[in-house]
C-alpha cells in the first residue's frame, strides 16, 4: 500500500557538509527501516541530545507509567530522528513563516464583553466552591 | 470512458440509486439523472428568485428545499427517513459519539413544517440534517474531541460554524467520531470507538474526521462538518467516496474548534455532491470577531457556479490550466490510485483543460515540517486540558500531581506522544533546529505553490497514496501512518483551499474502494474549485459512489 511509499527528496539543495544522512544523489527515504540504519542523531547534531522521556513528561505534566516509557521511547526516537532530516536542508536566508498568509490585523476592540452562559461555564468545573475553583495544595518543588 | 485500471460498471445504476435515495419521497429527483434534470431556483419568499438555474438532482440540500417549499415532502417525513437509516446503519459503522435525541430532532423538523404551513420564511438550510465532528463545540450536547479527558463535557457555547448552520435552519443530528483531538489518520485513535468504512467494514474510514466522512457516505445525514489540520477532511473523503472541502486558512472561523495546531487548523465540509459541499461552505464562511485570523474578505455565492449538466458546453473548461503534481504520482503511490488520477486528468482534458505536469521539489519536506509544527503547537494548545476547569479530574492531594494524573488518565497514547515530541522540539536550544526550520520549510512550500499556481489555474493530485486500508494495519507504526498524509499536509502549510471528490475505484472490498481526486487552488479561490469540481462530477459517467452498506442494511425500508 501507499504508506510503504518511498518518498524521496529530489532536486533539493542540501548542505554539503552534512554527509551522513542523505544528499541529492543519495536520497533518504521515509520508511523506518532506513531510519534505523541511518545513525546520524548524535554524530551530525552533537548539540542536540536525543529525547529524555521522563524529563519531557515532567515538563509536559504527564505522568508516564513504566510500560508507556518502554512503548513510547522507540517510537518517539524514531520520529525525532526522522524530524532530523530537516537539518540537512539548506535554509540559510529563508524567512520563517508563522502561518499561511492571512489578512491579519483583524483584532477586535480590546473591551470586556459579558459571556451570557456563565452558569454552564461554572457547572463544568469539576471542583467548585462559590466563588472559587478549588484545587489541592500547591507545592512548588521546582 | 475512464482510463482506470479497474472500472466498475453498474448495469443497474438507476435502479440502485432509486433504492438508496435517502428520502424515498425524493425519488422523483434522481441524484444524477442527467437527461431529465429540471431547472431549479433557490426558493425564498424574502430573496427574489435568482437568475441562476440548475438542476435539483445535483444537490440534496437544494432538492430538500424544493420539496419542502413545494409541499412535496414534510421536514418530519424527511427526518424520519434519515433517522431510520441512521438507526439501521450505525451498529455496523459506529460514526457517532453522540446522537441527538430523536424527539428533539423531530420537534425541530415539526417547527419547520409549521412555519412553512404558515407561509413563514425558513432558512436556506431548513430541514437539512447535519453531523458535527466532536472536536467542534456544540452548546446543547457533549463535545469530547474523542478524548477521555473531556468525556461528558458540554461546552457553554456553540462554535461559530455550528451557530451559523443552526441560524440557517440546519438540524444537528449528532457528534461524529474522530482520532483524539484530530491526531490520527484512521479514527482508530478515538478514546471511545472505532468507526468502520461503509464500503468495507473491515477497513478504516480515514481520519481524523472519519465519523463525519462515513456518516455522509452512509447517508446518515445530508452534510457534515469536519476539521483539517493536515488532511483530516480530504483523506477520509477519499476513503469514503464523498466530497470533502478544505477551505483557505482564514475563510471559516475557528472559534469553538478545539485547537490542535492553530497555524494549520481549519473547519471543513463534507457532502455527497460538490454543490452541497459548496453550499455548506458558504453557510459557515466569513469574518467572525471571535477569531482574529478569520478573513474579512467577501464570501462569493458558490451556487452561482452550478450549471445543469444538460446545459454544459461540450468543452466547458476550455483553456483551464491544470498542473498535475509530479511528486504525487511517483514511486510509492498505489498503482490503482495512480491510474484513477490519470483517468481523472484525462477526463479534465476532455472537458477542455490544458494539462501539464508540475514539479514541487520541496514536496516531501512538507511531511516532517508538518509533524514538527503540528506536534509543537499541540504541546502548547493541549496544556489547557489540566483537569481543573472542565473535563475529567484525577484525585490528588497536590496540584502538580493532579495535572499529571488527570492528563495521564485523560489522554491516549498518540496524543501523549505528540505532546512529548512537541515538548522536545520546543525545548530551549532545540527550537532553532526544529520549529524554526519547519517554519522556514513552510516559507519554501508556500513559495513553490505560489509559483505553480501562477502558471496553472488549479493543481491536481491524489488525496492519499492508497485507498482505505484495513483496521489495525498501521496502528502501531507511527511513521507508516504519517506517510499517508504526504498528499495533504503541504496544502495546510501553504494555507490553500482544496477540494477532494471521488473519481474512480481500486480493487478491494465487495465492490471496490473509492479514490479521491484532490484539486488545489489559490488562496480564497474556493469558487474555482467548486466550479471545476461540479463540472467534473456532473460529467463523470459510469460510477456510483453510494456504498453497498446502504442497500444491504439501510436503504429500502427507510
Amino acid at each position: 500500500m501507499g504508506s510503504r511509499a518511498l518518498l524521496m527528496l529530489t532536486n533539493f539543495n542540501f548542505k554539503t557538509t552534512v554527509s551522513s544522512f542523505g544528499s541529492a544523489s543519495n536520497p533518504f527515504f521515509l520508511i523506518k527501516n532506513n531510519l534505523r540504519t541511518r545513525n546520524f542523531s548524535t554524530k551530525t547534531r552533537s548539540s542536540l541530545q536525543p529525547p529524555d522521556l521522563p524529563g519531557l513528561a515532567e515538563t509536559a505534566r504527564i505522568s508516564l507509567a513504566p510500560n508507556e516509557v518502554e512503548e513510547f521511547a522507540p517510537k518517539i526516537g524514531q520520529v525525532i530522528d526522522w524530524f532530523g532530516q530537516l537539518q540537512a536542508v539548506d535554509l540559510d536566508n529563508v524567512e520563517p513563516a508563522i502561518r499561511a498568509d492571512t489578512e491579519g490585523d483583524n483584532l477586535r476592540e480590546d473591551a470586556p464583553q459579558t459571556f451570557e452562559n456563565k452558569e454552564a461555564l461554572i457547572a463544568s468545573v469539576p471542583s467548585y466552591e462559590e466563588p472559587y475553583i478549588k484545587v489541592p495544595k500547591v507545592l512548588n518543588k521546582e | 470512458m475512464k482510463n482506470s485500471s479497474w472500472v466498475l460498471s453498474f448495469p443497474c445504476f438507476e435502479k440502485m440509486l432509486s433504492t438508496i435515495q435517502p428520502p424515498r419521497y425524493l425519488s422523483r429527483f434522481p441524484l444524477r439523472g442527467r437527461t431529465k434534470s429540471r431547472p431549479f431556483h433557490i426558493l425564498s419568499s424574502a430573496q427574489p428568485v435568482t437568475k441562476t438555474s440548475f438542476a435539483a438532482d445535483q444537490s440534496q440540500i437544494l432538492s430538500i428545499r424544493y420539496s419542502l417549499l413545494n409541499r412535496h415532502l414534510s421536514a418530519v417525513e424527511l427526518t424520519h427517513s434519515y433517522l431510520n437509516r441512521l438507526k439501521q446503519t450505525e451498529p455496523h459503522i459506529n460514526c457517532f459519539l453522540h446522537i441527538s435525541d430523536p424527539d428533539k430532532v423531530l420537534k425541530q423538523a415539526q417547527d419547520i413544517d409549521d412555519k412553512i404551513k404558515r407561509n413563514e420564511e425558513v432558512g436556506p438550510l431548513a430541514g437539512v440534517l447535519v453531523a458535527i465532528k466532536d472536536n467542534i463545540c456544540t452548546a446543547d450536547m457533549p463535545s469530547t474531541g474523542g478524548s477521555y479527558i473531556l468525556e461528558g463535557y458540554r461546552p457553554p457555547f456553540d462554535a461559530t460554524a455550528v451557530k451559523r448552520l443552526k441560524d440557517l435552519g440546519a438540524i444537528v443530528v449528532g457528534k461524529t467520531n474522530l482520532d483524539e483531538f484530530g491526531m490520527g489518520s484512521t479514527t482508530e485513535a478515538s478514546a471511545f470507538k472505532v468507526t468502520a468504512n461503509p464500503w468495507d467494514l473491515s477497513r478504516v474510514p480515514g481520519g481524523s474526521s472519519g465519523g463525519s466522512a462515513a456518516s455522509v457516505s452512509a447517508r446518515q445525514c445530508v452534510v457534515s462538518l469536519g476539521s483539517d489540520t493536515g488532511g483530516s477532511v480530504r483523506q477520509p473523503a477519499s476513503f469514503c467516496g464523498v466530497v470533502g472541502l478544505k477551505p483557505t486558512y482564514g475563510r471559516v472561523s475557528r472559534f469553538g474548534l478545539m485547537a490542535y495546531a492553530s497555524s494549520l487548523d481549519v473547519i471543513g465540509c463534507f457532502g455527497s455532491s460538490v454543490a452541497d459541499t459548496g453550499i455548506l461552505l458558504h453557510a459557515i464562511s466569513g469574518h467572525d470577531s471571535l477569531d482574529a485570523t478569520s478573513s474579512k474578505r467577501e464570501v462569493p455565492d458558490f451556487t452561482s457556479q452550478f450549471t445543469s449538466a444538460s446545459s454544459l458546453k461540450s468543452r466547458p473548461l476550455e483553456g483551464l490550466r491544470v498542473g498535475l503534481i509530479r511528486e504525487t504520482v511517483d514511486a510509492g503511490v498505489d498503482s490503482g490510485v495512480k491510474s484513477a488520477i490519470q483517468g481523472a486528468a484525462a477526463h479534465l482534458e476532455q472537458l477542455g483543460c490544458v494539462l501539464k505536469e508540475v514539479s514541487l521539489p520541496s514536496f516531501s519536506l512538507g511531511l516532517p515540517a508538518y509533524y514538527i509544527l503540528a506536534s509543537s503547537e499541540s504541546s502548547s494548545n493541549l496544556s489547557r486540558y489540566d483537569g481543573v476547569r472542565y473535563g475529567n479530574q484525577a484525585s490528588s492531594d497536590e496540584l502538580n500531581a493532579l495535572y499529571e494524573e488527570s492528563r495521564a488518565k485523560g489522554f491516549g497514547s498518540e496524543v501523549k506522544m505528540r505532546i512529548l515530541m512537541g515538548t522536545y522540539a520546543l525545548s530551549a536550544g532545540y527550537y532553532d533546529a526544529y520549529y524554526k526550520r519547519a517554519q522556514q520549510v513552510r516559507t519554501i512550500i508556500r513559495k513553490s505553490f505560489k509559483a505553480a499556481l501562477d502558471e496553472n489555474d488549479i493543481l491536481i493530485s491524489p488525496a492519499a497514496p492508497s485507498a482505505a486500508y484495513k483496521i489495525g494495519e498501521k496502528k502501531n507504526d507511527p511513521l507508516a501512518m504519517y506517510a499517508g498524509d504526504i498528499m495533504t499536509v503541504n496544502v495546510n502549510l501553504a494555507g490553500l483551499p482544496a477540494l477532494v471528490l471521488p473519481c474512480g475505484f481500486v480493487e478491494g472490498g465487495a465492490v471496490g474502494l473509492p479514490v479521491g481526486l484532490q484539486i488545489i487552488g489559490a488562496a480564497f479561490d474556493e469558487e474555482k474549485l467548486v466550479k471545476v469540481g461540479h463540472i467534473f462530477e456532473q460529467t463523470l459517467e459510469g460510477y456510483n459512489f453510494v456504498p453497498p452498506l446502504i442497500t444491504d442494511v439501510g436503504g429500502a425500508s427507510a
